[in-house]
């Protein structure tokens, strides 16, 4: 057989096929771990009805029916009602949407962060890398809550007075609404506690990728950085950064729960599971189906995204494809 | 014959925390066209860091202080990033220890094998491909368009490092440095690739650098012989001299360390103690603390090397100031 006749055999098609073979082994392994499979369900559940709660919910999340308050579970409110007299099940399906649209917005913004100090840290070395190295000591050695806490407030109400500021110069209404304050502390709040994690994670992958044997070895062949990084050290930090923001997405709705419950979260009519929680906290002795329903579902996710984050871990190692 | 790569004086430390290692002190060698270069020496004693100072490959703690690596006349240490990359894979292939980890484990082995072609030949992917599969045919993988499609896991550690082997001679190189390619392999695989690296080097004529800290394998491959030690280039000979005439104390001690071969395999002398640290550079031979020859000399002024006395062979050079044959057999240290 020729050059030509070779090629023009199954050879390319097949090279190329079995490139997405790679994830598909990936996503065998994945579907044969049992509790990563159970914990997808109720994430894809959760992304499901933050997508289309509105159009799922019995009720409206702010309809009041004081004729039917603090209502047991019933046909009518399947998780009964709360003070006001509105539906739980409604308000939990809402919470979906608040946890979801913090949990991906802060994780981007942190993830972003993180990319650019991890990727700078990693590849300029030196002072650079001391400095991101030590701004993530500082950032991590304090408490999450703690540092929620004190941003929202000392930043909240100067905050609140540049925005009302900006409405008298403005007569623009857009800057009477205070919940985007609200939502600017939390988002921030949650960035500035992640992105050191995945700043690190980055630097240290681009550390250890580029001491490997094969990225010297490909070098030694003569491959230009350019080609290094796209075919080499990105996919092989791919696994651990999938396998991080899976983990980041359920920490940070965990995190904004926890901000809610202890007053410095969205303050929003909108429902808020940690808000929902720390609400039902009060009155659980009498009422507990106020705190059941939106507390079992904070565990749900939350237990479900570590498993999740467990069979990524296992599914994307090629160190455990054998 | 004519020579190929000449390498001048070159020196090559780190830079760490408490000051230097000087890894790499004033070593000179040359490689003549279609010749393999046995480098022997035990492990730490800058084998490596010399080839990695060749095409620059050092890692970014290291740098080159002083030297020359002339390559069929022209300066690699003067050459830009581009050129260099010239260099790599297309004049010099090399190949490293572990196989294991030499292969990106996200990519087929096609598309890895296919990636220098694509780049150095300028040839299109699907040339490179059908490319690829003859040379894994070439280097003993039969089947060589199915297992293109495979990942390295999926290949075991001879048929990787087998890989390797076809990777860096795709180009048709002139020079093939091999660090120690069969140290990490079994025994029988050992022998396996030792071969595969004779015939390819019979048939195309690419001059060898064989690196190893195993004197064992030399005898079977190599034309020329340099030991190194602590950085310096301590004995240089033909195989032949070297293994009949060593007039380097340490030479005798790998010798000493090697199985004999009339069949006493009990009798396996080593030298006592280990390599220097290089954090200075030495005024005196970095091997007297282990040398049972050592004299007062030895302690003060370190040795150059030089053509030695009454040489069987040309080019037989050593860097000791005892001539070892004038003395009886002292007692080995460490025996
Ligand atoms: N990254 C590094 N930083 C500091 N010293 C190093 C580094 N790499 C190698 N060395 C030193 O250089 C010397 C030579 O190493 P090497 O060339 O790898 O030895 P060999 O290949 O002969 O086993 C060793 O003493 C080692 O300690
Ligand atoms: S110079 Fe002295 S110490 Fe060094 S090898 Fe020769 S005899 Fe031994
Ligand atoms: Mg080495």
């Amino acid at each position: 057989m020729t050059t030509q006749e070779l090629s023009a055999t199954s050879g390319i098609e097949l090279a190329q096929a079995s490139r997405s073979n790679l994830w598909q082994d990936a996503l065998a392994r994945l579907a044969a771990n049992r509790l990563a499979v159970i914990g997808i369900i109720p994430i894809v559940l959760l992304f499901f009805v933050a997508l289309f709660g509105p159009t799922l919910t019995p009720y409206d999340f702010l309809a009041q029916d004081f004729t039917a308050r603090l209502d047991s579970p019933s046909r009518e409110h399947w998780l009964g009602t709360d003070e006001l007299g509105r539906d739980v099940f409604s308000r939990i399906l809402y919470g979906a949407r608040t946890a979801v649209s913090v949990g991906l917005v802060s994780t981007a913004i942190s993830l972003v962060v993180g990319l650019i100090m991890g990727s700078l840290a990693g590849y300029l070395g030196g002072r650079v890398d001391i400095l991101v190295v030590w701004l993530t000591d500082v950032t991590r050695s304090m408490p999450a809550l703690l540092l929620a806490i004190v941003i929202n407030l000392t930043l909240k109400v100067p905050l609140e007075a540049w925005m009302e500021q900006l409405y008298l110069e403005t007569k623009n209404t857009f800057f009477r609404q205070t919940m985007w304050v609200d939502l600017v502390l939390v988002f921030g709040a949650l960035a500035l506690i992640q992105w050191p994690g995945y700043a690190r994670l980055i630097r240290g992958q681009i550390l250890s990728i580029r001491s490997r044997n094969y990225v010297l070895a490909a070098r030694a062949l003569g491959m230009p950085t350019s080609r290094i990084l796209t075919r080499y050290v990105i996919p092989n930090a791919m696994g651990p950064l999938i396998v991080a923001v899976s983990a980041g997405l359920g920490g940070a709705m965990v995190l904004e729960s926890a901000f809610s419950f202890l007053g410095v979260g969205v303050q929003l009519p909108i429902p808020s599971w940690g808000k929902m929680i720390s609400d039902g906290l009060r009155m659980w002795q009498t009422h507990p189906h106020l705190l059941a329903g939106p507390a079992v579902m904070m565990a749900v996710i939350t237990v479900s995204f570590a498993w999740l984050g467990d069979g990524l871990n296992d599914a994307l190692n090629p160190r455990q494809w054998k | 014959m004519s020579v190929l790569l000449d390498v001048q004086d070159l020196q090559t430390r780190f830079k760490v925390r408490q000051g230097y290692v000087y890894a790499v002190n004033g070593v000179s060698f040359r490689l003549e066209e279609g010749e393999t270069l046995a480098v022997v020496g035990e492990s730490g004693c800058g084998k490596s860091v010399t080839m990695l100072s060749l095409v620059r490959l050092l890692p970014p703690a290291a740098s080159i202080e002083s030297g020359q690596v002339l390559l069929k006349g022209a300066d690699l240490l003067q050459l830009d990033q581009r050129q260099l990359r010239e260099v790599r894979g297309g004049q010099i292939g090399m190949i490293f220890q572990d196989p294991m980890t030499s292969l990106n484990p996200f990519i087929n082995i096609g598309a890895q094998m296919a990636e220098p072609l694509i780049y150095h030949r300028g040839m299109g992917k699907k040339q490179a491909l059908a490319r690829s599969a003859e040379l894994l045919e070439m280097v003993g993988i039969p089947d060589g368009e199915t297992r293109l499609r495979e990942y390295p896991h999926q290949f075991s550690g001879g048929m990787r490092q087998r890989v390797m082997i076809a990777m860096a001679m795709a180009c048709e190189p002139a020079v093939l440095i091999a660090d120690e390619p069969t140290t990490a392999l079994d025994v029988t695989i050992q022998a396996q690739i030792v071969e595969l690296v004779k015939a390819l080097r019979d048939r195309s004529g690419v001059a060898v650098v064989w690196i190893t800290h195993d004197l064992s394998v030399v005898a079977g491959i190599a034309d020329r012989v340099i030991v190194m030690y602590a950085g310096y280039v301590v004995e240089e000979a033909s195989v032949d001299a070297l293994f009949e005439d060593p007039r380097h104390p340490y030479t005798v001690g790998l010798l000493g360390a090697l199985p004999s071969l009339d069949g006493d395999a009990h009798r396996l002398t080593t030298i006592g103690g280990s390599p220097p640290d290089l954090a200075d550079q030495p005024t005196f031979c970095p091997f007297h603390p282990r040398c049972p020859y050592a004299i007062e000399r030895c302690r003060t002024e370190n040795p150059a090397l030089e053509a030695v006395a009454d040489a069987t062979a040309r080019g037989h050079r050593t860097a000791c100031w005892v001539d070892i044959r004038e003395l009886q057999s002292p007692v080995v240290s460490g025996s």
